[in-house]
């Protein structure tokens, strides 16, 4: 059975992508499944620092597609996990480098023989976005709470709509509750309404983050990581397990005052 | 010249203009080449022109669709004014960015006013509508949107992009929406922004209308 092909995207930059992309597909290979990841931003690589494997990088996603090495070539197996493994971008090309086509039948090839393929799309609109959309079936939109990321995200969501994505989830990254409790950042449901896109899970803001990105270990490798716990989550719901998301909305009490009157 | 059963691409006039009808079995290589060809022939005869591609017989891909308005735009400034993909079912093109707008659908045509616009979809950042007549949105108009209208304009979801109503002047129409909170709002040649602070929550609907010489806003 083919394996399914999911592009990481956002719109806006430096909102998450490259971190959701490593803890997607690190859980997803911790539960067995062989995942591929491609970073998909070629001149900007940085999926590479982020698994912990640049030293490791021989070739990479432009010389597969331009015919100069084979695909296992290129693919560096993850430190921990054996199922895992990571196809870099180009540091030294740029994205007109390769075309929707190519990218296209790279991931049907790869789909062929891993059960998930994750793109991490560049940031932008432009030529990269299209090469990294070309071959996926489904989308991750990941967002923080802010109201520029919001209207990026929403616009890529029309992009993706119109290229006939159908399956299109989404992600709040860097949710900082007391904020939203104090009013001073955008709720989760005013997001999901306003996207009008199912949400796939909410990861809160956290220092640990940062850390297992300068140290190169996906955060999903800690334990009793909150970040971490949530990113698990979110693998599981996209694996198709129905794990109900926390809206992070039941600390207060008029809120499961509220939820039980609803029930009733 | 071609004979008649080989001509990729038709050009048909009538009293709007000009349709442009594809073969269904050319293909796309061919309709581009012979355009071209029809295009550089004809001098400026199509100059300005706006045209409509009817897509019933001969499907064509977005990035297709593109690339043929763009030589059209290119060689002689003719737009592509509609897209008709079925009989009930057309879409206007977003004209300054290379991305097809919603999906719309058109009443019968034969009426003395011009059908009011109809968008059966959110209409997200970045999506463009105009409509020669009133336009009707079945869905939010999301931040970074623009709805731009010479009638009316009603949105069944919350207003939170830009809405222009009565754009050719009209000073008698009005925006309707379920909320509206929008960045700017304008109507005919006046544009008022909301204020700042909390707004009152709408019972059932907004109305933006202007009155006296400022526009605006009552809850209804």
């Amino acid at each position: 059975m083919a394996g399914k092909v999911i592009v990481v995207t956002s719109g806006k930059g430096g909102v998450g992508k490259t971190t959701t992309v490593a803890n997607i597909g690190t859980t997803l290979a911790k539960k067995k499944y062989n995942v591929v990841l491609v970073d998909g931003d070629i001149g900007l690589r940085n999926l590479d620092v982020v698994m912990g494997v640049e030293n490791r990088i021989v070739y990479n996603l432009v010389d597969i597609i331009e015919g100069k090495c084979r695909k296992e070539q290129a693919m560096i197996r993850d430190r921990k996990l054996n199922n895992l493994f990571i196809i870099p971008s180009a540091q030294t090309r740029d994205k007109d480098s390769v075309q929707p086509e190519q990218m296209k039948q790279l991931c049907e090839e790869l789909a062929k023989e891993f059960d998930f393929v994750l793109i991490d799309c560049p940031a932008g609109i432009e030529q990269g976005f299209r090469n990294a959309i070309a071959g996926a079936a489904a989308a991750v939109v990941v967002t923080t709470p802010e109201v520029s990321a919001i209207r990026d995200a929403d616009r890529v969501i029309g992009l993706l709509e119109a290229s006939l994505l159908k399956e299109i989830h989404l992600i709040v990254n860097r949710l900082n509750q007391r904020m939203v409790k104090k009013g001073d950042m955008m709720s989760t449901e005013d997001i999901v309404s306003l996207l009008a896109v199912p949400l796939l899970g909410v990861v809160p803001e956290s220092e640990e983050v940062v850390i297992s990105t300068n140290r190169g270990v996906p955060l999903v490798h800690e334990r009793g990581s909150k970040a971490g716990q949530a990113f698990q989550l979110i693998a599981a719901r996209l694996q198709g397990e129905n794990i109900p998301v926390d809206m992070g909305n039941n600390g207060s009490f008029l809120g499961r005052m509220k939820r039980l009157i609803w029930n009733s | 010249m071609h004979s008649n059963e080989s001509i990729p691409i038709q050009i048909k006039a009538n009293r709007d203009g000009f349709i442009l009808v594809p073969e269904a079995k050319a293909s796309f290589d061919s309709i581009m080449t012979y355009m071209q060809q029809r295009l550089e022939e004809s001098h400026d005869f199509f100059h300005n022109a706006e045209m409509v591609l009817d897509l019933r017989e001969k499907p064509l891909r977005t990035d297709e669709i593109l690339a043929l308005n763009h030589l059209l735009e290119e060689k002689s400034q003719v737009k592509l004014s509609q897209v008709k993909l079925a009989d009930s079912l057309d879409f206007l093109l977003d004209r300054p960015q290379p991305r097809p707008a919603p999906t719309v659908r058109q009443d019968a045509p034969g009426n003395k006013e011009p059908s009011p616009l109809v968008i059966r979809t959110t209409c997200r950042s970045g999506a463009r509508v105009v409509s020669p007549s009133d336009c009707v949105v079945l869905g939010d108009v999301n931040p970074g949107a623009e709805i731009i209208a010479v009638g009316d304009i009603v949105v069944f979801g919350s207003l939170r992009g830009l809405a222009h109503a009565g754009a050719t002047g009209n000073r008698s129409a009005r925006i309707w929406a379920i909320s509206i909170a929008p960045h700017q709002i304008r109507i005919a040649d006046l544009v008022a922004v909301p204020p700042q602070g909390n707004q009152p929550i709408p019972k059932r609907y907004e109305i933006a209308e202007i009155q006296g010489d400022s526009i605006e806003v009552i809850t209804v």
